[in-house]
C-alpha cells in the first residue's frame, strides 16, 4: 500500500474516532483535509484511471463521503450536504459496475430525496427519482421519501406532519422537521392567496399548530407583513394587486403593418 | 467497460466541489472541469455564475483558470462576445498556438473584434480605446504569422485591422517583397472599403517600394496616380529619363503608357505639366494639342519625325551643345507625346484601321429589312454603324448610302452627324477638317441645318474625348456664338467630352449660362456636360446644380442635372454619401433617379456591400419604375470589378414581375460583365432576350451584347446561337421596334470597332477607366436620348498588343499564342447565300492569322525588304503569294496547330491574354510581359536595321502619297481574298 493510501486510511481512522465521539468540529477539519487528500488519486471520479488499487481506494472514498453526507447531516448542513452528495454520487452511478453495493446508499438516497423535498425542488426530486432502479422503490428509505412527496402534493399535509414519526433512519428526523417547515409555508402562502382574512384560531388549525403562541411567532418570524388585529390574521397587505399585463397593441400593429409592406414589395 | 469506467456521467461532483471552501480543492474541480468541458458544457453552464464569481475574486489564485473555464462554456454555448472577453481575462492560459476549434474561433473572433473597433475608431476619427490584452493577442497571432512566413496572412490581418506598422514589417521581411507587394494591392483594392484609409495603405507601399534596392518603377507609378500625387510621379519618369541607360527610357515610355490606359486626364494633364525641362525655359514643342493642326494632315510618321527633330534642335539651340541634355529634351518630347495620348490613340487608330474586319454585309442586311418609313430604325441603324466602325475610320457604309442617308431629318440627322465622331474617334488630327463641312460657319445664321451642325459639334467632342486639348477653344466659341438650342445641345456635349474631368471653372461657368436659359434640349446636355466635366471632383457645384433641379420646370434638364450631379462624385465612395442621402430622399423621382447614379458612380467597381444593399432596398421599394430599373441598374457600376458576383445578385430581380426591374437586371449583368463572355451571364440574359415586354428585349439583346462583345463562337457556341437570333429579330417583320432596334444596336455592339475593340471598365492594374465607366454610365440614359447611345464609344478599348521600340514605333516582332488559333479568330463573315458562294469558299477555312500573315508577307514582298532579321519563326511567310496562303489553309483543315504566330501589332482578345508567350530567340524583349496593351520592346540587336509595320496610317482629304500606296497594296489583296471594306476616300454626304 502506498504511503498516500496509508495516510488517507489513518486519517479516515481519526475522522471516525472523532464521528463517534461526536466530536463534528474535527470531523470538519478532518473531511477537509481527507478530500485534499483524495485528489490526489488518479483512480477516482472524474478520472476513473485503472490502477491496481482502484477497487480499494474507490470503496474508501466513497466510504469517506458516505461519512461526510451523514456528518452534513449531524451538523444540519444543508449546502455541505449537496455538495457532498453530488460528490459521493459518481461512486454510486458511474462506479456501481465495479463496486460492491454500499450498505449506506439507499438510506442517503433517500436522504437526498427528502432533502429536495425540503427544499420544495420538487422537478429535481423528480429527475433524482427516475434514475433509480425500479428495485429500490421498494426500499424502505427510498418509499418514504416517495409516499411523502404524494401526501405533500395531494395536500395531506397532516400525514406529512405525522411521518416523521415513521422515519426509517435516525438522520431522516433533522429533514422531517425542515418538512413540517416547508408544509406550513406552503399552507401558508396557499392562504395568503385564499383567504382576505382568518381568525387565529383558523389559522392555527390550518397551520397545524398546537398553541396560539406557535402562530404568532411563525407569523412574527415568516410573514412580519401580516397584520393581526381583534384576533384575526389580515392578509390583504401582503396582497399586491399585480397590474395585470397589457397588451403590447401599438407594437403588434407596426409589425403586422411591416410584414405587409414586406409582402407588397415582393420582387 | 472500459470507456464506461473511464467516463463520468456527470459534471454534477465537480461543480459541488467549486463551493468547497478548500483552494486545493476549488482548483482541483477547475482543472478537472477545464478538461471535461467539450463534454458537460451543458450541466457547467448552470454554474457559469459560480465560476464567474472565482475569477472576480480578485485573492482568488486561480482566477485565470476560471476565466479560461468560462471562456470555453460560453464558447460551446454561442457566445462569442463573452467567451472572447473571458478568454481575454485568462491571460497567458489561452494559448494562441493551441490548434483547436476553440482557440481558432476564438482567435478568429478576437481580430474580428480589433478590426471593428479599429475601424470605428478611425470612421469616428478618434483613437481607438482598444484592451491591451486583446490588442497583445492579435500582436501575438500576427507576430506568429510573420514568423512563420505566412506573410499573406499576416498582410491581411494587418490591413483589416489598420497596423500599418505590422504590415509594414510583413512586407519587409518577406522573402519575396515584390510579389507580397502586388499581393497586398490587390487585397487592398478588393476588400478595403474606405477610400481613405487605403489611400494610407498605399502610401506606406509607396514608401516600402522606395526604399527597395531595386524599385519597381511600374508599380510605384500606379500607387501614384491612385494617390493623385503627380509630383512623384514627374520625379521618377525625369530620373528614368535623365539616366544613361536606354532601357530606362524605354521604362519611362512603358510607365506613361500605363497611366495613360487609366484615362486620368487631370493627372495626365499635370505629370505633363511638371515634366519641364530644367534647362530649357519654354519647351519648344507645345504639348501636343497645337501640333495637330500643324501638321496638316500629312503623313503620321513624318511628322512625328519632324517633331523629335525640332525637340533635338530646340534642344541644341536653347542650351551649350551637351549630347545629354539634347538626348533628355527628345524623350521628354516623346513621353508628353505619350502622357498627352497622342501616341496611343494614333497608334490605335492605325491599328484598329488596318486590323478592321467589320462585316458590312450585317449592316447591309440590317438596312434592307429595316422599313424606311420606320426612323426608330433607321436610326438605330446609323448609330449600330457608327459602333461597328468606332475609332477605324472607315466610312464606306455612310458613303455608299447616301441616298439612305438622307433619309435622317432632325435629330436623326443630328446623331448621323455624331456618328462620324465615334467613327473617326481618336482621329485627332484631322478631327476637325472632317468635320468642316457640317460645323457652323462663323456666327448663327450658317447656311447648314442646325441639327447637323449640332451633330458635327457633338461629333468633335466624340474625337477628342478625354484629350479635348486642342479642340476645347473651338468648342467654346461655337456654343458662346449660337442660341440655336440644337447647336448648344451638341456643343455642350461635345465640351463636356472634349474637357472630361477637368473641373475648368470658365468652361463649367459658360455651360452652366446654358443652364439657366431654361430652354429644355439645352439645357439636358449641359446639365450632363457639367457633370462630365466635374467628374470625380466631389465639388460643391453639384449643390449649385442641386438647387436648379429644384426650381426648373423642365424634367430634361432635372435629368441632366441629376446625371450631371452623380458624375461629380465618381469614385468618391463614402465622401458622397451626404449628396446621395439628399439625392435619394427627394420628392422628386427624377432626382432620387440621379441619386441612384451617384450611388453606382460613387461607389464603382467597389463591390462596398453598403451600396448594394441600398441599391437593392431602392430597387424593390421605390414607387417611381424609373429609380427601380435605375438602381438594379446601377448594381452593374458597383459590381464590374467582381464580375462573377453580378448575374448572382441580380439573378431573383431578373424574374421580378415589374418589366423596368427586369431590364434593369439585363444592363446590370451587361455592364459589369461587359467583353467577359461571362457563362452565368450569357445563361441568365438568354431568358429575358425573348421577354414578352418590348423594351426588356431590346435591353436583354444589348446587355448580351455587350457582354458577348469578342467572344468567338468557338469558346462560346452561344454567341453563334445569338447572332442568328439577332438576324432573325432584325428580319422578322412583325417584331416590336423596340427589340428590333436592340438587335441593331446589340449587332453593332457585337461588332465593334471592326471586331477589334472590347469594353473594359477595369484597366490591366485593376484601377477603374474613369472614361470608360463615365462613358456607359451617360450610354445607359439611351432610354430617354437615343443620340446618348453614342458614349458607349469612351468604354471601348482596343484588344491589341501593341510592340513599341525606343523611336515609338512598332517594329516587325513576333509572339506566340499557345492556344488553337481558331478559339480567338474573328468571327466569319456572313456570307450572301445567292451570290458570293463560289468566291467565299477559301474564306470559310482561311483563320486570321494567316491572312494577317499574308498582308504582312505581301508587304514585305512588296518593299523587298531585306530578310537578314527574319528569325526562324518567319519560315512560313518568307514567300508572299496566295497559293502558300491556301495551302497553309489546307494544313489547317487537317489538324489544327495549338498554337499560332502573331505578329506585332495583333489583336488579342482578353481571354487570350493568358495563353501569349514571348518568343526567347526573339529579336525583342519587352519591358513588361504584359499580354496587351502598349508594350516597350527592348532591341537586342540595335545595329541592325529596324522593320516597321504598322506605317499605314489612316487618311482622308490630304492623304500622303506613301502611305496610300501601302494601303491599297493590302487593301487590293484584301478585296481578293475577301470583301474587306476599301480605305476610306474623301467624300461629302450632304443630308
Amino acid at each position: 500500500m502506498d504511503p498516500k493510501s496509508t495516510e488517507l486510511t489513518q486519517v479516515f481512522e481519526r475522522f471516525k474516532a472523532a464521528f463517534v465521539r461526536k466530536d463534528f468540529d474535527t470531523c470538519t477539519k478532518l473531511l477537509s483535509q481527507l478530500k485534499v487528500l483524495l485528489t490526489g488519486f488518479r483512480s477516482l471520479p472524474p478520472l476513473f484511471e485503472q490502477t491496481p488499487n482502484a477497487i480499494h481506494e474507490l470503496t474508501l472514498a466513497r466510504d469517506i463521503y458516505e461519512h461526510a453526507v451523514v456528518l452534513s447531516v449531524k451538523i444540519e448542513d444543508q449546502e455541505a450536504f449537496e455538495r457532498d452528495f453530488f460528490q459521493l454520487k459518481p461512486y454510486y452511478t458511474d462506479a456501481r459496475g465495479r463496486l460492491p453495493p454500499s450498505s449506506q446508499e439507499h438510506p442517503i438516497l433517500g436522504l437526498n430525496l427528502l432533502r429536495l423535498l425540503v427544499q420544495n425542488r420538487i422537478a429535481e426530486f423528480h429527475t433524482e427519482l427516475e434514475l433509480l432502479p425500479p428495485s429500490a422503490l421498494e426500499n424502505p428509505c427510498i418509499k418514504h421519501a416517495v409516499e411523502l412527496e404524494q401526501s405533500f402534493m395531494e395536500g395531506a399535509y397532516n400525514r406529512v406532519l405525522s411521518a416523521r414519526q415513521t422515519v426509517p433512519h435516525d438522520t431522516y428526523v433533522y429533514f422531517m422537521d425542515l418538512l413540517a417547515k416547508t408544509v406550513r409555508d406552503e399552507i401558508a402562502g396557499c392562504s395568503e392567496k385564499a383567504y382576505d382574512s382568518l381568525s387565529l384560531n383558523d389559522a392555527r388549525q390550518m397551520l397545524l399548530y398546537s398553541s396560539d403562541q406557535e402562530v404568532l411567532d411563525y407569523i412574527n418570524e415568516e410573514h412580519p407583513e401580516w397584520e393581526i388585529k381583534n384576533g384575526f390574521v389580515f392578509f390583504q397587505r401582503a396582497k399586491d394587486s399585480t397590474p395585470c399585463k397589457e397588451i403590447p397593441s401599438l407594437q403588434l400593429i407596426n409589425q403586422t403593418l411591416s410584414y405587409a409592406r414586406e409582402l407588397e414589395r415582393i420582387v | 467497460m472500459a470507456t464506461a469506467a473511464t467516463m463520468v456521467s456527470s459534471a454534477g461532483g465537480l461543480l459541488a466541489m467549486l463551493n468547497e471552501s478548500h483552494p486545493a480543492l476549488k482548483l482541483h474541480a477547475l482543472s478537472n472541469l477545464n478538461t471535461f468541458v467539450p463534454y458537460f458544457w451543458p450541466e457547467i453552464s448552470t454554474s457559469v455564475p459560480t465560476i464567474e464569481k472565482l475569477y472576480e475574486d480578485e485573492e482568488y489564485g486561480q482566477r485565470q483558470l476560471a476565466a479560461l473555464l468560462v471562456s470555453k462554456v460560453f464558447y460551446y454555448l454561442g457566445e462569442l462576445n463573452d467567451s472572447l472577453s473571458y478568454a481575454l481575462g485568462a491571460g497567458p492560459l489561452f494559448d494562441v498556438s493551441e490548434d483547436s476549434d476553440y482557440i481558432n474561433t476564438l482567435l478568429a473572433k478576437a481580430l474580428d473584434e480589433y478590426a471593428s473597433l479599429k475601424t470605428k475608431a478611425a470612421e469616428m476619427n478618434e483613437s481607438a480605446v482598444v484592451d491591451p490584452r486583446l490588442e497583445a493577442i492579435v500582436e501575438r497571432m500576427l507576430d506568429k504569422c510573420i514568423a512563420d512566413g505566412k506573410h499573406q496572412q499576416a498582410i491581411g490581418m494587418a490591413i483589416e485591422c489598420r497596423r500599418l506598422d505590422k504590415l509594414e514589417e510583413a512586407v519587409a521581411k518577406s522573402d519575396n517583397i515584390h510579389a507580397t507587394i502586388n499581393y497586398c494591392i490587390d487585397v487592398c483594392h478588393s476588400f478595403v472599403n474606405r477610400r481613405e484609409y487605403r489611400r494610407e495603405v498605399l502610401h506606406l507601399l509607396v514608401k516600402i517600394y522606395q526604399q527597395l534596392p531595386s524599385p519597381d518603377y511600374l508599380s510605384i507609378s500606379q500607387r501614384l496616380m491612385f494617390l493623385d500625387e503627380p509630383e512623384g510621379v514627374a520625379i521618377i519618369l525625369e530620373k528614368l529619363l535623365r539616366s544613361e541607360n536606354v532601357d530606362d527610357a524605354l521604362l519611362a515610355f512603358q510607365i506613361a503608357f500605363d497611366l495613360l490606359e487609366n484615362e486620368h486626364q487631370a493627372f495626365l494633364l499635370k505629370v505633363r505639366g511638371l515634366l519641364t525641362p530644367s534647362a530649357q525655359p519654354s519647351e519648344p514643342v507645345p504639348s501636343g494639342s497645337t501640333q495637330p493642326d500643324s501638321a496638316q494632315g500629312g503623313d503620321a510618321v513624318t511628322s512625328e519625325d519632324v517633331q523629335m527633330a525640332d525637340g533635338t534642335q530646340a534642344g541644341n539651340i536653347a542650351t551649350s551643345p551637351d549630347p545629354s541634355e539634347a538626348t533628355y529634351a527628345e524623350k521628354l518630347t516623346k513621353i508628353k507625346g505619350i502622357l498627352s495620348g497622342e501616341t496611343s490613340i494614333k497608334l490605335t487608330l492605325q491599328f484598329l484601321y488596318s486590323h478592321n474586319k467589320s462585316d458590312l454585309l450585317i449592316l447591309k442586311t440590317i438596312k434592307q429589312s429595316v422599313e424606311m418609313r420606320n426612323s426608330v430604325c433607321h436610326s438605330a441603324t446609323i448609330y449600330s454603324n457608327a459602333i461597328m466602325h468606332a475609332g477605324t475610320t472607315v466610312d464606306t457604309f455612310l458613303r455608299e448610302n447616301l441616298d439612305w442617308l438622307s433619309r435622317a431629318t432632325n435629330w436623326a440627322k443630328f446623331s448621323a452627324t455624331a456618328g462620324l465622331g465615334v467613327i473617326h474617334r481618336g482621329h485627332l488630327q484631322q478631327g476637325r477638317s472632317l468635320m468642316a463641312p457640317y460645323l457652323p460657319q462663323g456666327g448663327a445664321g450658317g447656311g447648314g441645318s442646325p441639327y447637323s451642325e449640332g451633330g458635327a459639334l457633338y461629333a468633335l467632342g466624340l474625337i477628342h474625348a478625354n484629350h479635348g486639348e486642342g479642340i476645347k477653344q473651338f468648342l467654346r466659341e461655337s456654343l458662346r456664338n449660337t442660341n440655336v438650342e440644337v447647336i448648344q445641345h451638341g456643343a455642350c456635349l461635345g465640351l463636356g467630352l472634349a474637357a472630361l474631368g477637368t473641373a475648368d471653372d470658365e468652361i463649367f461657368d459658360e455651360i452652366k449660362s446654358v443652364v439657366y436659359t431654361d430652354s429644355a434640349v439645352a439645357g439636358e446636355a449641359a446639365g450632363i456636360s457639367m457633370g462630365l466635366l466635374m467628374v470625380g471632383t466631389a465639388s460643391e457645384k453639384a449643390a449649385e446644380m442641386l438647387a436648379y433641379a429644384h426650381d426648373t420646370q423642365h424634367e430634361k434638364i432635372i435629368r441632366g442635372l441629376a446625371l450631371g450631379i452623380a458624375l461629380t462624385v465618381y469614385g468618391r465612395e463614402e465622401e458622397a454619401d451626404t449628396l446621395i442621402e439628399q439625392m435619394t430622399q427627394d420628392q422628386d423621382p427624377i432626382l432620387r433617379y440621379g441619386g441612384m447614379y451617384a450611388l453606382a458612380l460613387a461607389y464603382s467597381g467597389t463591390a462596398n456591400n453598403k451600396a448594394i444593399r441600398q441599391l437593392l432596398h431602392f430597387a424593390v421599394s421605390d414607387v417611381s419604375d424609373d429609380v427601380r430599373r435605375t438602381a438594379v441598374l446601377a448594381l452593374g457600376f458597383v459590381l464590374y470589378s467582381d464580375p462573377e458576383q453580378t448575374p448572382r445578385i441580380v439573378s431573383l430581380l431578373s424574374e421580378s414581375y415589374n418589366p423596368h426591374v427586369r431590364y434593369g437586371a439585363a444592363m446590370a449583368v451587361g455592364i459589369s460583365c461587359a467583353g467577359t463572355g461571362l457563362s452565368e451571364a450569357i445563361s441568365l440574359l438568354e431568358p429575358l432576350t425573348s421577354d414578352v415586354v418590348d423594351f426588356v428585349r431590346q435591353g436583354a439583346l444589348i446587355a448580351m451584347a455587350m457582354v458577348m462583345i469578342q467572344t468567338s463562337e468557338a469558346s462560346d457556341s452561344r454567341v453563334g446561337a445569338f447572332r442568328k437570333q439577332l438576324e432573325k429579330i432584325i428580319l422578322d417583320k412583325h417584331e416590336d421596334t423596340m427589340s428590333k432596334m436592340g438587335a441593331i444596336l446589340a449587332s453593332g455592339i457585337l461588332d465593334a470597332g471592326g471586331r477589334n475593340v472590347t469594353i473594359k471598365l477595369l484597366s490591366k492594374t485593376k484601377h477603374d477607366k474613369m472614361t470608360a465607366v463615365v462613358g456607359l454610365a451617360v450610354f445607359s440614359q439611351f432610354w430617354y436620348w437615343y443620340p446618348l447611345i453614342y458614349f458607349i464609344s469612351l468604354a471601348f478599348s482596343p484588344t491589341a498588343l501593341i510592340g513599341l521600340n525606343y523611336d515609338l514605333k512598332v517594329p516587325k516582332f513576333e509572339f506566340l499564342s499557345n492556344a488553337k488559333p481558331s478559339l480567338f479568330e474573328y468571327p466569319k463573315p456572313t456570307t450572301v447565300p445567292t451570290t458570293a458562294s463560289a468566291v467565299k469558299l477559301p474564306t470559310a477555312v482561311l483563320s486570321t492569322s494567316v491572312r494577317a500573315k499574308a498582308r504582312a508577307s505581301k508587304k514585305e514582298a512588296e518593299k523587298a525588304a531585306e530578310q537578314s532579321s527574319a528569325p526562324k519563326g518567319k519560315a512560313i511567310d518568307k514567300d508572299g503569294d496566295s497559293m502558300q496562303v491556301d495551302s497553309t489553309a489546307e494544313k489547317k483543315v487537317e489538324a489544327e496547330p495549338s498554337f499560332e504566330i502573331l505578329t506585332n501589332p495583333a489583336r488579342v482578345v482578353p481571354d487570350q491574354a493568358k495563353f501569349i508567350k514571348f518568343l526567347e530567340e526573339s529579336r525583342y524583349v519587352p519591358v513588361k510581359s504584359a499580354p496587351s496593351g502598349f508594350v516597350l520592346l527592348k532591341d537586342l540587336r540595335p545595329n541592325e536595321p529596324q522593320e516597321l509595320s504598322l506605317i499605314d496610317s489612316p487618311s482622308s482629304n490630304a492623304a500622303g502619297s506613301g502611305s496610300v500606296t501601302g494601303q491599297q497594296g493590302s487593301s487590293a489583296l484584301a478585296m481578293a481574298v475577301d470583301e474587306e471594306p476599301a480605305p476610306p476616300q474623301p467624300f461629302e454626304y450632304t443630308p
